[in-house]
């Protein structure tokens, strides 16, 4: 088991520099640069803004710079940033995971704003999962055990509309009824518990529907299984049965789904922080990427990256102790 | 279960046309003012303002947002009049102009102060100006200073050149054959005459005695220099180089409270730049002790009206009255709360249900203005200092035909253009029409005669908005007939597979371009091909001139002046991303500059824009108007040309009474509270009250 999770640890390191490497292509190939404007800048004005960033360097140094960013490297003499671990070894002063300060918002340093932007894309995407999870698993369940009733018929209608209303529609039709119509809810804007209602509602629209399919299909599927007719037939009732036995077979495909859905959530609250205006790490990312603010685009992509590998790493663990047939050597 | 026989998505359903039934009642509940109207408690205005901001130093962002909250909490030598964004005394008392047009002395208040209470001097001022310019701040907005002298050299890293008796070469050096063998020493040279430059200080004789040569101080430049110009390495043989440093530059702390700036060239419009932010005052010791870090909410400290009180990024900036200011019981608002937001719908959604007073320009989408424009005390559509237009590759056939690129700027309906998008006015020149008076007046004249010359009449040029008649007989003579009859023309023998219509994408800019190509489709028989690209991508593709044909383009003055707009084709290297230039162009522009007279300065002006317009390197479709809209209780914010606030004018007014009716007319309609303050404020500037005669007796800004 141990090794396992080590080999998996050990593999995220190789994955994550692919990735932020290859995110470093794209968008050196990406036409335009942070500082291009509608007006052109004067020469000696854009050899500053090179000189400054190190942008006047052999681009192989540009890249092995970036790099050592990204992992650890020795601090520079005179060194102003204060972000990430830094550490003396041999006499030397090394740093790790300072990736730099962005080049759009001056002054502030990537992890800075990283840390800055997680808490309310984490917020609620938190709550949209936890909401998600309670009413998928209890709508999945009443479908399932009342299988082919208006019950299971009215919950799996209303997840198939889940499912196919995107969020960027059913955002603004939550905002028209309850902001513009009745003046019940904030339209946008972070602020009190009445800011996140729809913007949570909207998030967890889509995951509450997938839950409660998988867990409707999960259960239907255990509940014929063998060692439920077993657990029937020593004498269990019907309520150890599905509590005891039932369900936890029954949850194994949406534990799958919680890696990806969380990552999900995390990385992907980009249109819902659009539509409500939510100062969260997804709008700070497309942002970022507009805006050709290479160290942030990369500082997040570093970040979310790793965030998945880690999660998935989780899901993969959780699922040894739910399924005893599933074992790690 | 079975008696209750209800399913979810009934429910669900239920659900819905509840809220829909409840809705319906509750909505228009007041059909005057758009959504719910009430003037906040606390005294706060919650301002939209656009992106978030870049920086919090006045000396880095160049967007038109920042502009805005940096104006709040940074006072300069100059304010912006609210209603003009003309200059008015800030931190400067008066000035006073010299030299031609190249110095400019101020005299400033002596109860200037920063928001931790520091007294405000000229020698703040001149850390200020020197700090901006420093090369490793890397500001782009530099270039706004390179008049003042030695600022361009300081900023692009170059050094003097000191030959080897210890004597500075000088810019004339390279033109005289060469210089003389045995320098004058400086005790020798003639005095100046007068008994004030006698007194002068060494610093003094340096920057306004002859400007000196520079070269770049980086060995690689400077021998890619020497390469293309070998005189200039004859005349380094032997010399040592010097760095510009930042006390070379041309500002001076003449005492406490006088600030001098020396130009190395004429620049009247300089007092209405001096308003930006870029040249707004910092707090050295603040800066100097907290580095990157100044602007961080506990670190900052401010110069003006208002003080930061908490920055969340993306979220909102939020700043207080500061009781420090100079000014600070003129100043009636509690604070203003800036919400950096980009989404116009959101923003509607915000400023409906009451959560925001105003919003920024352009905010207003097209499909909503036919809506939001009969609330008429609240919409503000005013011209402003900003123009649209398509840029044309003057460099590739067929576009290089000058009759050609008239065609296209014929064949056009202004018009029709302007009722389309609503919220533009027509414009056939290149400057913005309606918010330089003084200068139209001039330039009516200098095109009159000039249209003589060339036997053509004013009434003639005014057709340029729309003449699909002759825009076919120029095309026809430059080899592309068109034939057919009204609403069927064609024109096969054009090359159309080599003129496309460029533009960035976006929804508004896409539905220009097809109403474009519409009207060259109907008036002229071509059919255009459309093609997007994103922003950055966009901008190279015009700047390098890789595009064939037309391009859009859109260019928002940096000051209150026509020249803001004219320098676009000013130099060989220009800004225009055309191909087009024309040293008799550049001539007429260097004449302007020097010109001492405003009157002949906007002669030469006029001249060098009816070159340009001749030439069509560019077809001018718009002006643009501000198409914002505030809550009638905001007060003292007007639709000025570049939607820049002056905030200690702005207030909130709680009696309905007295709240703004009909916004169309409120140039017109006096606020007596505003007109008393600006006539404070003008009071000490006799040119400023001489100005705002001119305006009250021409009706202007009815004040």
């Amino acid at each position: 088991m141990i090794g396992f999770i080590l080999r998996r640890l050990l593999i995220i390191i190789p994955m994550a520099l692919l990735v932020v490497s290859l995110t470093w292509g794209l968008i050196r190939v990406a036409p335009g640069n942070f500082y291009s404007d509608e007006r052109s800048l004067p020469p000696a004005i854009e050899e500053n803004i090179k000189r400054k960033y190190g942008l006047d360097k052999p681009w192989y140094q540009q890249y092995f710079l970036m790099l050592g960013n990204v992992t650890c490297r020795t601090a520079p003499d005179g060194d102003t940033s204060t972000t990430g671990f830094r550490f003396g070894l041999f006499g030397t002063q090394f740093k790790c995971f300072d990736f730099g300060d962005s080049v759009k918002y001056l002054g502030k340093s990537v992890n800075e704003i990283i840390f800055t932007h997680l808490p309310y894309s984490a917020t609620i995407g938190f709550l949209a999962y936890i909401l998600a999870l309670i009413l998928g698993l209890i709508f999945g369940n009443i479908a399932a055990l009342k299988q082919n009733s208006a019950w299971d018929y009215g919950s799996m209608t209303s997840a198939m509309l889940g499912l196919s209303v995107p969020n960027f529609v059913l955002g603004p039709i939550l905002v028209i009824v309850f902001s513009l119509w009745l003046y019940w809810l904030p339209p946008a804007r972070w602020g009190g518990v009445a800011n996140i209602i729809m913007p949570v509602i909207t998030l967890s629209a889509i995951y509450m529907a997938y839950i409660a399919r998988l867990t409707r299909a999960g259960m239907l599927e255990v509940m014929r299984s063998d060692y439920i007719r077993t657990a029937r037939a020593k004498g269990l009732d019907e309520k150890s049965v599905l509590l005891r036995h039932g369900i936890r077979g029954g949850i194994i495909p949406v534990v799958s789904y919680t890696g990806p859905a969380l990552a999900g959530l995390l990385a992907g609250t980009v249109v819902v922080e659009k539509v409500f205006a939510i100062p969260g790490l997804g709008n700070i990312f497309i942002q970022s990427v507009l805006n050709r603010d290479e160290p942030l685009t990369l500082g997040i992509v570093a970040f979310l990256s790793i965030l998945i590998m880690i999660f998935n790493l989780i899901v993969d663990i959780a699922y040894g102790f739910l399924d005893p047939r599933i074992r790690y050597e | 279960m079975k008696n209750f026989n209800i399913s979810i998505g009934q429910l669900v359903l239920l659900t819905a046309i509840v809220a829909l039934a409840l809705a319906g009642c509750a909505t228009q509940a007041s059909s005057r003012y758009y959504g719910r109207t009430a003037a906040p408690q606390d005294n706060v205005l919650r301002y939209i303002t656009g992106s978030e901001p870049e920086s919090l130093d006045p000396a880095i962002p160049t967007g038109q947002p920042e502009a805005r909250l940096l104006m709040s909490i940074y006072d300069g030598l100059v304010e912006y009049d609210p209603r003009t964004m003309q200059p008015i005394p800030g931190l400067a008392e008066s000035w006073q102009v010299g030299q031609e047009n190249t110095e400019y002395i101020f005299k400033l208040r002596n109860n200037g102060k920063f928001s931790n209470g520091d007294p405000i001097t000229a020698h703040d001022f001149v850390y200020s100006f020197q700090r901006a310019l420093e090369p490793s701040l890397a500001a782009k907005n530099a270039y706004l200073a390179h008049y003042i002298k030695y600022a361009e050299e300081f900023n692009s890293m170059k050094s003097f050149v000191k030959d080897k008796n210890g004597r500075f070469l000088l810019k004339s050096d390279l033109e005289t054959p060469a210089p003389p063998a045995e320098p004058v020493p400086l005790s020798t040279q003639p005095a100046p005459p007068t008994e004030q430059a006698i007194a002068q200080s060494e610093f003094r004789k340096f920057v306004d005695g002859p400007t000196r040569l520079t070269v770049p101080s980086d060995e690689k430049s400077r021998n890619a220099l020497f390469e293309k110009d070998p005189k200039l390495k004859a005349l380094m043989a032997e010399t040592e180089l010097v760095a510009v440093v930042a006390s070379d530059l041309g500002v001076e702390a003449v005492d406490d409270h006088t600030f001098r700036i020396k130009l190395k060239q004429p620049a009247p419009f300089l007092i209405g730049l001096l308003g930006h932010q870029f040249f707004r005052v910092v707090h050295r010791g603040t800066v100097e002790k907290h580095g990157k870090d100044w602007t961080k909410p506990s670190n900052i400290v401010t110069s003006g009206a208002f003080r930061l009180k908490e920055h969340r990024p993306y979220d909102r900036v939020v700043v207080e009255k500061d009781p420090n200011y100079w000014d600070a019981q003129m100043v009636r608002l509690n604070g203003i709360e800036f919400y950096p937001l980009e989404e116009q719908t959101t923003m509607l959604n915000l400023y409906k249900t009451g959560r925001v007073d105003a919003i920024y320009n352009h905010t207003i989408p097209a499909a909503w203005v036919d809506m939001i424009r009969e609330y008429k005390d609240e919409y503000m559509n005013h011209p402003e200092v900003a123009i649209e237009y398509y840029t044309v590759n003057v460099t590739k056939p067929p576009m290089n035909d000058l009759r050609v690129r008239q065609a296209l700027a014929l064949a056009v309906d202004r018009d029709a253009l302007a009722k389309f998008r609503k919220t533009t006015q027509p414009l056939i020149d290149f400057t913005p029409e309606g918010l330089f008076p003084e200068y139209e007046d001039i330039r009516s004249k200098v095109y009159d005669r000039e249209l003589k010359k060339i036997g053509s009449t004013l009434d003639e040029w005014k057709a340029r908005k729309f003449d699909p008649v002759k825009a076919r007989k120029l095309l026809a003579e430059a080899g592309f007939p068109v034939t057919g009859s009204e609403g069927d023309w064609s024109c096969p023998s054009f090359p159309v597979e080599s003129v496309e219509l460029l533009y960035n994408t976006s929804e508004n800019n896409k539905s220009i371009a097809e109403f474009i190509q519409a009207q060259y489709k109907q008036n002229l028989g071509i059919t255009l091909q459309l093609k997007n690209q994103e922003w950055k991508t966009f901008l190279n593709t015009r700047k390098n001139l890789e595009y064939n044909g037309i391009a859009r383009a859109g260019w928002i003055g940096d000051y209150m002046d026509p020249m803001s707009f004219l320098k676009l084709f000013y130099g060989t290297n220009n800004d225009s991303s055309t191909g087009w230039t024309n040293p008799k162009f550049d001539k007429l522009i260097d004449d302007a500059n020097r010109a001492a007279d405003p009157k002949v300065r906007f002669e030469k002006m006029a001249e060098a824009e009816f070159m340009v317009m001749q030439d069509q390197p560019v077809l001018p479709w718009q002006t643009q108007k501000t198409n914002f809209i505030r809550k009638p209780y905001v007060k003292g914010l007007y639709p000025n040309p570049g939607t820049l606030h002056a905030w200690k004018f702005v207030y909130i007014e709680t009696d309905q009474a007295k709240w703004d009716q009909n916004v169309d007319t409120i140039f017109s309609t006096g606020d007596a509270w505003v007109t008393e303050n600006l006539n404070r404020l003008i009071a000490t500037q006799p040119t400023l009250v001489e100005r705002e005669k001119g305006y009250m007796d021409a009706k202007k800004f009815g004040y």
